[in-house]
């Protein structure tokens, strides 16, 4: 039962090209349908992740700038914020200070017109009262005088007033 | 088994076994259609079949990889890739399908059954070394490696390259015939006395069966590394 194993004897050697020629044509069957196709995908696909991890790696270092960034600015804008505080803070003072002062003259000025024309209006008051006064005295006197008039007896009187009158107006 | 009358036809003055050209259509056909329809709709996001395939380039690729520098791997990945599901599928299919014509002569069985079919595969990968060695050391170099480490040694490496191709193509050989012709005894054995017989032997029958596939895959996977290991010592200068 073994007597084809017998080198030479049971060969068939057409099997042998046969076989060959199979195995050739397999392989060029193969590597048109799976293996050029298939390679190249694992090849995209290792390609791919490294592409991957280098890009998330920078997308990293991008946000860590972009979190030291923000970080300087609000830092920044913070001090910003102190300095407009205090600008505004000493602002407010000099303002203060100006106001008051401002009133301050103010106020004196007020006063002193104030004064100014309480005794511009003493003076006019003293003036016209002297006037009324004077008037009144004139009215008086000219209504005793012409009441008195009739009585002769008090020309002397009557004299001796108006020159005493007069002579106070002289002096 | 291979007992019976063998069936034979000449072509162009060469004889060829109807069993082997059966056989080695079935398995070819096998392989194709495996690798059509494992690669179809290849996505960068693998799915059943596209993963199924990475996974046996990937395996055979680290068969390679065991012996032959990374960057020299080259073609050399297809052809053990292709060697290897073809070889797989060849020591598989004598196990679960044997078809014989009604004169007794077997026409599907393993392909690696027959010495002529694994001789045949051990002398093409020999012969690719060779190429391999020529191609990329040159003829000088390559020769001269024949004769290091001093020139009487030219006898023993001549003789060492026709060992291995006996023991890379009768390994496989040995394997696959025994464990196809002990499959063909333990059945006979079953149907020679009724009942009794068969309730001891389709066990064991089966048994054999599991054993078999699993030394099919392992002979492969030999012959795939032993082919890297021959092709990657012609790659390289003798000291």
């Amino acid at each position: 039962m073994l007597s084809h194993l017998v080198v030479g004897a049971g060969l068939y050697f057409g099997d042998s090209i046969f076989y060959v020629v199979c195995f050739l044509l397999l392989m060029w069957i193969v590597k048109v349908l799976a293996w050029k196709p298939v390679t190249k995908m694992m090849q995209d696909r290792a390609d791919k992740i490294s592409n991957d991890i280098d890009s998330a790696e920078s997308s990293r270092n991008e946000a860590a700038d972009l979190v030291q960034k923000r970080q300087t600015a609000l830092a920044s804008s913070r001090s910003e914020a102190q300095t407009i505080v205090n600008d505004a803070k000493t602002n407010g003072q000099q303002q203060r200070e100006q106001i008051v002062t401002q009133a301050q003259t103010d106020a004196q000025t007020l006063k002193q017109n104030a004064q100014k024309d309480i005794e511009q209006e003493r003076q006019d008051a003293l003036v016209n009262a002297r006037n009324d006064v004077a008037d009144l005295s004139i009215e008086i006197a000219s209504k005793i005088i012409q009441r008195e008039l009739k009585a002769d007896d008090q020309k002397a009187l009557i004299d001796s007033y108006i020159e005493g009158l007069g002579k106070q107006h002289e002096s | 088994m291979n007992d019976g009358p063998v069936s034979t036809f000449q072509f162009l003055g060469l004889t060829f076994s109807t069993a082997n050209i059966v056989s080695a259509s079935v398995v070819f056909l096998l392989v194709v259609a495996l690798v059509y329809f494992t690669s179809r709709h290849l996505a960068m996001k693998p799915t059943k079949g596209q993963n199924f395939l990475e996974w046996l380039i990937d395996f055979t690729n680290g068969i390679l990889k065991g012996s032959i520098p990374t960057k020299e791997i080259g073609g050399f990945g297809l052809y053990g890739f292709t060697l290897f599901i073809f070889l797989f599928l060849s020591n598989e299919l004598g196990l679960f399908i044997n078809l014989s014509l009604p004169n007794g002569a077997t026409i599907v069985r393993s392909p690696t059954s027959d010495p002529i079919t694994t001789l045949t595969f051990s002398l093409m990968t020999l012969m690719l070394a060779q190429f391999a060695g020529v191609s990329k050391l040159g003829y000088k170099t390559h020769f001269g490696n024949y004769m290091k480490p001093f020139k009487v040694w030219i006898v023993i490496s001549i003789f060492e390259e026709f060992t291995n191709f006996l023991t890379l193509g009768l390994r496989i050989f040995g394997v696959i015939f025994s464990g196809e012709m002990l499959l063909g005894i333990i059945w006979k054995l079953a149907v020679s006395h009724g009942i009794a017989t068969m309730i001891v032997a389709v066990p064991l029958e089966m048994a054999w069966q599991g054993f078999s596939a699993f030394l099919g895959a392992i002979q492969a996977f030999v012959f795939v590394t032993l082919s890297s290991v021959y092709i990657s010592q012609k790659l390289e200068v003798e000291e």
